[in-house]
């Protein structure tokens, strides 16, 4: 009886870190993924504006896109984190 | 010539389902990606309490080293081309040099400290951009080893040193040390850390300082936090969908799952590795640069 109550609970546990990790990795790329968006609609629309700036652009463009992507990274280690500590 | 190399490149790019395909035949080990990213002890040093062993990230850096060293010399260093011809050597040696000096030193350093961290801030980039490389290339660095026509050969893995966060945050602490070392050497201590407080009314300052401070600390942690988990998460994506084959055991979604692991391989390859080489550089620049020349 205590046995299959502590197996229960136990899998709850393993659902639940699941559950964690899948929100924090998923809610992570929501946000990145707009930020990525935004990034590259207004690049595209500034070098559609001033095509003789696109050189300097390309590195501002690059720096923001790894900036914004690292969210969801962020969301990863803390969701793995969620997973090994508790 | 060209076709011959591009099967020989196919063939050592092929070479690790062997290694897969031997290891499926033991149906009790269980499929865990994770299991590539713990290091082992090779050559066991221990100095007291400090651990110094040679694990399979520090044969990975030392080889990245080598690389690195090899690479500057190969395009930058020897005689190249004959007389005023621009050979193709060079030509790839200068557009290296010139995205380390426009993209990243220009974008963040003052023009009275290039001097002294353009070197710096180029070999950072160009060894980030090794290791990352590095990463994606098949080496036998290995413990596990695989049996092919009765010889054992070690197991051709992909891995990167920039996956373990120990790298990554030692590379981000000597690019801290550096930014609060040059920032106290050009503006003198209490300069310095007075340029971190914003112009604020002063009954904000109980709230602003400890954010300020703490917002130092986080340069640390995302720097370091932002390259280890893109290449671990690249490494981990193209194992899992290889390992979709075992897992669910079935020969017939490899169809699916090898052209997904070879897209994303593409993807980490040209994009990733490069941009996140880029980004860390371009970043200590941009710490660097700020500390030598607070804005206020």
């Amino acid at each position: 009886m205590f046995n299959l109550i502590a197996q229960e609970a136990a899998s709850n546990v393993d659902a639940g870190k699941a559950i964690a990790l899948a929100l924090g990795i998923g809610l992570g790329s929501l946000g990145a993924g707009i930020g990525i968006g935004n990034i590259f609609g207004s690049m595209i629309q500034a070098v559609a504006r001033q095509p003789e700036l696109k050189g300097e652009l390309t590195g501002i463009q690059w720096l923001g896109f790894a900036l914004t992507e690292a969210v969801v990274f962020y969301g990863l280690i803390g969701g793995l984190l969620a997973f090994v500590l508790v | 010539m060209r076709r011959l190399s591009a099967l020989a490149i196919f063939l050592w790019l092929a070479l690790p389902s062997l290694a897969l395909a031997s290891t499926s035949e033991n149906p009790e080990e269980e499929f865990n990606p994770e299991h590539d990213f713990e290091l082992g002890e090779w050559i066991p040093i221990h100095l007291g309490p400090i651990d110094l062993s040679i694990n399979k990230a520090v044969a990975y850096l030392i080889l990245g080293t080598i690389c690195t060293i090899a690479l500057g010399i190969f395009l930058m260093r020897a005689r190249i081309g004959t007389k005023n011809e621009v050979g193709r050597r060079q030509a790839v040696g200068e557009m290296i040099y010139e995205i380390a000096q426009v993209q990243v030193a220009e974008q963040g350093l003052p023009h009275k400290a290039m001097g002294l961290w353009f070197p710096y801030v180029a070999a950072l980039m160009l060894f980030i951009w090794t290791i990352n490389m590095l990463g994606f290339i098949p080496l036998p660095l290995s413990t596990e080893t695989f049996e092919i026509f009765g010889v054992e050969l070690p197991t051709l893995a992909v891995y990167a040193a920039t996956s373990s966060i120990s790298v990554t945050l030692a590379l981000a602490l000597m690019t801290f040390v550096f930014t609060h070392v040059e920032g106290i050497r050009y503006n003198g201590v209490r300069k310095y850390f007075k340029s971190w407080i914003p112009d604020v009314p002063k009954a904000m300052y109980p709230l602003i300082i400890p954010l300020e401070i703490l917002g130092q600390f986080m340069r640390l942690i995302s720097l370091s936090v932002r390259l280890y988990a893109n290449m671990l998460a690249g490494h981990m994506l193209i194992l899992t969908f290889i390992g979709l084959i075992f897992v669910i055991g079935n020969l017939a979604i490899a169809v699916v799952a090898v052209p997904a692991a070879a897209a994303f391989y593409m993807f980490e390859v040209v994009i990733v590795v490069s941009i996140q080489a880029f980004i860390f550089a371009a970043l200590s620049a941009i710490y660097i640069g700020s500390a030598i020349e607070p804005e206020h």
